[in-house]
């Protein structure tokens, strides 16, 4: 209780009676508070003398199931659909978490874990089934219980990565930091499935050392815990004479054959398998091993280095190998005969000669000159060897032999010599090239960025470095073509098949008419209802949704179908509401639009006139901003619903009603209005405007202000549909607009969330000329 | 590069993905019957080609969206793209290129250590999370680099990043980290 100062004499002694509900000083005696709200538990007596505690249970799930009251419709049925997931959830973790054999406590958690996921929005796109399953493992993780993911995994029959990645997300987002497994939680759990009987305990204790000195020799990490346990397991029951083979170790601990077999290698390579069973009960050896994957790593390191090394020699040798080939071979040069004698005075004659073609001939360009100088040279020789040989006819048979075969390695000496410089001149320019080349490419390279930047936006292909030829080569000619056109149609003849039928079948239905293009992602559009009554449009309506179970749906429909009840439960409410109406002033009037011409309205309007009668209709213009237009004085509030169904004497009645009331000076008359535009009233404004809330007064005086639900009486009902959010937001707005030369005569009506597909709102316009409204409901009733 | 060591790290590019587009609409059929190396799946919609020099895999799909993967670097997945590019404007299509961009960079590290996982996990949650009974690496994943490392036991490690610079920079982040946790190596005589 709040220590308060008592007001009379400012006292802060307040006594506090529970059992009477009082507060008062006890300075001065003066009463502070009567009637205190108790929060004591109270207790009933039932029959039989038996006294039980007044109260209910609330769900700890949630305010849910207590009906709330005074707040809005749309949040109620928000959540109601939270509280159904939270509730399937629940039963799912319940479920799952019994065949896992968790207890309560357990279940809690995981069911708290999967309440702060979907607060989190975190459900979305992921199957409830999955979700859980990682909650609940979650939990095992945190409290450390010998639950694997692969016995998730198996209940749910999911694949183990995808329950693992859901689990390592949600472990994420949560900021759950599950603590690493340990496989020595999961021995004590295989080895009662492996049946040691009275020596379980004792097989399971050694199994611990052993999975310990695993660890400790880095065996474990990046494991599967359960292969260690496998292994541990089955060398354990060994060491105690107990016959499990491989396989009924592999049916408990779920790994492969391989696996085990590998871990048992692996644990046979560390030292401690060195030891015996007594020996290894009683020692803990200290030294550590590397992990078996880094050893094998280092071993297929080592490998390599070998490879490089013999690969090192072998080219060392072969290096020593083409030395001596190269020796031998200039070896063999030498020991070519020379040319000896007069060879040698015409190798020397020729020299000067050809040193001049030579030098002629180093610039690679002149070729042509080359030529020219290569057959002055041929000439000049072949003249001197004619000389020679005319002047050595006689006795010299022989020489003119050996100076053919002189010139002609001569020529070809010199020509080879001539050649070799060209050559050399190629070859030079070679590394020219390359460097040129390089020089391309480091140019690209830096420039590459900046014309790639404006390619990119221009989207030109940049063909640098790309050489032409290589690229045919990727394109098959024309005969290969046809090859592979008709190996791949008869590979995938049935695909074929499958997309011509498609065809012809879409074909069909487009010529009846009938075609429906797939929908490839609708977008949800609330489409709005075209109706041509109220009925049918409250029809199409509940068709469309079923909003809530606590619309009493019937009366929905019976509303427009004579319902007398409805209409008479609203009746005197209207009644009510008329006598404050005709009193307010400046209440513009405005007439209603409709999207369709009304068809059939005799039948609607007899059905309404029981309900009509002589009512008067108020109609209220919706907000105070678009209010106030020339209208001043106009008390003509009040419309006449005319029992008959001729449109024309309703709209005549309402224009009598305009013309009734007090009109501001303008009487320009509308020129421009077409009929075609100008909709008539119908028997759906007629039942729209049944439904029209009365002025705010009203719906504060009845008790179900406040209430939204349509609770099963039929005035409360109508109350509720009209009713908006408050009552101050819903107006009906009949209004009057212009839009370039047409007078469109407008309805908005915004209906609360259970009319939904009734609703449409237009715009006002901004002034109103009021003779113009008159004269252009005196117009259609001219012409209706 | 790396602060607490004499040698340098290797850091081995594996994989470079790009993606570009060619801006107007290809015939799926018309490069699968005309093209070498290239693999059509009409039920998904692509067609899979397959580039020698560089070595490259392109998903082409009808739109002009086309994925190059199997580069060994940013240049050379540039290269391998206009290559592919040009091959498509030799069929005859319109094709323009347009919105390179490299998407994902793979490389591989090799730690001269072995790694104590758990410990890592230890020192580094929630960013490094580790589950032996799914992936036998722990993954550390750095938000503001966009990159994720996967550490194994063996003290080798691999990288993915949206660039190469990226990739560089998160192995020298996790560094330092590693080093911590590293296994102290004993030499055995038996391997």
């Amino acid at each position: 209780m709040s220590s308060r100062v008592c007001r009379t004499c400012g006292g802060s002694d307040i006594d506090v009676d529970q059992a009477r509900g009082s507060a008062v000083c006890t300075s001065c005696g003066s009463v502070l508070e009567d009637n205190i709200i108790v929060s004591e538990v109270q207790f009933v007596e039932g029959s039989g003398g038996v006294s039980s505690a007044v109260g209910q249970f609330v769900s700890a799930d949630g305010p849910v199931k207590a009906p709330l009251l005074g707040s809005g419709f749309h949040t109620s049925v928000g959540k109601e659909s939270r509280a159904q997931t939270l509730q399937g959830g629940k039963r799912q973790i319940q479920q799952l978490g019994s065949q896992l054999q968790l207890n309560q406590h357990c279940l809690d958690t995981a069911f708290n874990f999967f309440k702060m996921v979907v607060s989190k929005h975190l459900t979305r796109g992921r199957k409830t089934e999955h979700v859980i399953a990682a909650c609940l493992y979650l939990v095992c993780r945190t409290e450390g219980t010998p639950h694997m993911l692969l016995d998730l995994s198996d209940l749910l029959q999911v694949n183990v990565y995808i329950l693992g990645k859901t689990f390592l997300l949600l472990a994420r987002e949560l900021c759950i930091n599950a603590p690493a497994i340990d496989p020595c939680l999961y021995i004590p759990r295989f080895a009662h499935m492996l049946e040691f009987g009275v020596k379980t305990h004792e097989v399971s204790m050694t199994a611990l050392r052993l999975v310990q000195r695993m660890k400790r020799d880095w065996m474990h990490t990046g494991r599967r815990p359960s292969g260690l346990c496998g292994a541990a397991l089955l060398v354990a029951a060994r060491m105690h004479k107990f016959r499990r083979t491989v396989k009924d170790v592999i049916s408990v601990v779920k790994v492969c054959q391989t696996t085990l077999r590998k871990r048992l290698t692996e644990f046979e390579d560390t030292p401690t398998s060195q030891l015996t069973i007594d020996e290894f009960m009683k020692v803990d050896l200290e030294q550590e091993c590397d992990p078996p994957s880094f050893i094998a790593a280092q071993h297929k390191a080592k490998m390599q280095q070998l490879e490089q090394e013999l690969a090192r020699k072998l080219d060392d040798v072969e290096g020593e190998i083409s030395c001596y080939k190269d020796e031998i071979e200039t070896e063999l040069e030498k020991s070519r005969p020379k040319l000896r004698g007069i060879y040698a005075a015409y190798a020397k004659e020729i020299d000067p000669e050809e040193a001049e073609v030579l030098s002629s001939t180093s610039d690679p360009e002149e070729q042509e000159v080359e030529d020219d100088e290569l057959q002055a040279a041929t000439q000049h020789l072949t003249q001197d060897f004619l000389c020679q040989v005319i002047q050595e006819e006689e006795g010299r048979g022989k020489k003119t032999d050996d100076n053919e075969v002189e010139a002609g390695p001569d020529m070809e000496g010199a020509g080879s010599q001539r050649q070799a410089a060209p050559l050399a001149a190629i070859l030079g320019k070679l590394p020219s090239a390359a460097s040129l080349g390089l020089q391309q490419t480091l140019d690209e390279s830096e420039t590459g960025e900046k014309p790639d930047d404006e390619q990119s936006e221009g989207g030109e292909l940049d063909l640098d470095g790309i050489d032409d030829q290589e690229i045919d080569k990727y394109i098959l000619n024309e005969k290969e073509v046809q090859v592979k056109t008709e190996l791949w149609m008869k590979q995938n003849a049935d695909y074929l098949k499958e997309q011509k039928e498609k065809e012809e079948r879409i074909k069909k239905e487009k010529e009846q008419g009938t075609y429906k293009e797939k929908p490839k992602k609708s977008k949800k559009k609330k489409e709005q209802i075209q109706a041509s009554t109220a009925g049918e449009a409250i029809e199409r309506m509940l068709e469309k949704k079923k909003i809530s179970s606590k619309i009493n749906y019937d009366v929905l429909r019976d509303l427009n179908r004579g319902g007398t009840g409805s209409g008479g439960g609203s009746s005197p409410s209207r009644a009510s509401s008329d006598p404050p109406n005709t009193n307010t002033t400046a209440r513009k009037r405005l007439n209603r639009r409709r999207r369709k011409k009304a068809n059939d309205t005799n039948r609607d309007l007899a059905a309404n006139a029981s309900i009509m009668g002589k009512r008067v209709r108020l109609l209220i213009s919706s907000t105070s901003k678009r209010k106030k237009t020339a209208v001043q004085g106009g008390c003509w509030t009040l419309l006449t619903m005319p029992a008959t169904p001729a449109l024309s004497i309703m709209s005549s009645s309402l224009s009598s009603v305009l013309l009734s009331a007090t009109v501001t000076s303008e009487s320009s008359f509308m020129p421009t209005t077409e009929p075609a535009r100008l909709i008539s009233l119908s028997s759906l404004e007629v039942s729209f405007l049944d439904m029209l809330p009365p002025p705010p007064a009203h719906h504060s005086v009845e008790e179900d202000a406040g209430n939204h639900r349509l609770i099963k009486h039929p005035e409360q009902f109508a109350a509720d549909v009209e009713r908006p959010q408050s009552p101050k937001e819903v107006q009906p707005a009949l209004c009057l607009f212009r839009t370039g030369g047409w007078c469109v005569l407008t309805s908005a009506v915004y209906y609360p969330a259970t009319a939904r597909g009734i609703c449409m709102i237009a715009q006002p316009p901004p002034q109103l000329p009021l003779a113009e409204l008159v004269a252009v409901l005196v117009w259609t009733s001219q012409t209706q | 590069m790396d602060s607490s060591n004499d040698e340098a790290l290797d850091i081995i590019i594996t994989n470079v993905v790009a993606t570009f587009r060619t801006r107007c609409h290809l015939n799926l059929r018309t490069i699968a019957l005309e093209g070498t190396n290239v693999i059509y799946k009409p039920e998904v919609g692509k067609v899979l080609m397959k580039l020698r020099k560089p070595k490259i895999t392109a998903s082409i799909w009808s739109s002009g969206k086309i994925i190059c993967t199997g580069a060994t670097s940013e240049d050379d997945a540039k290269l391998g793209a206009r290559r592919l590019a040009r091959v498509l404007q030799k069929l005859g299509f319109k094709v323009r290129f347009s919105a390179f961009k490299v998407v994902n960079v793979l490389a591989v590290c090799s730690m001269p250590f072995a790694i104590h996982l758990i410990d890592f996990t230890k020192n580094n949650r929630p960013i490094a999370s580790y589950e032996p009974e799914l992936h036998p690496a722990a993954t550390y994943r750095i938000k503001h680099l966009k990159a994720t490392i996967q550490v194994f036991s063996t003290g080798s490690i691999t990288v993915t990043g949206p660039n190469v610079q990226n990739v560089a920079t998160a192995v020298e982040q996790v560094y330092p980290l590693l080093f911590e946790v590293q296994k102290p190596l004993k030499k055995k005589e038996k391997s």
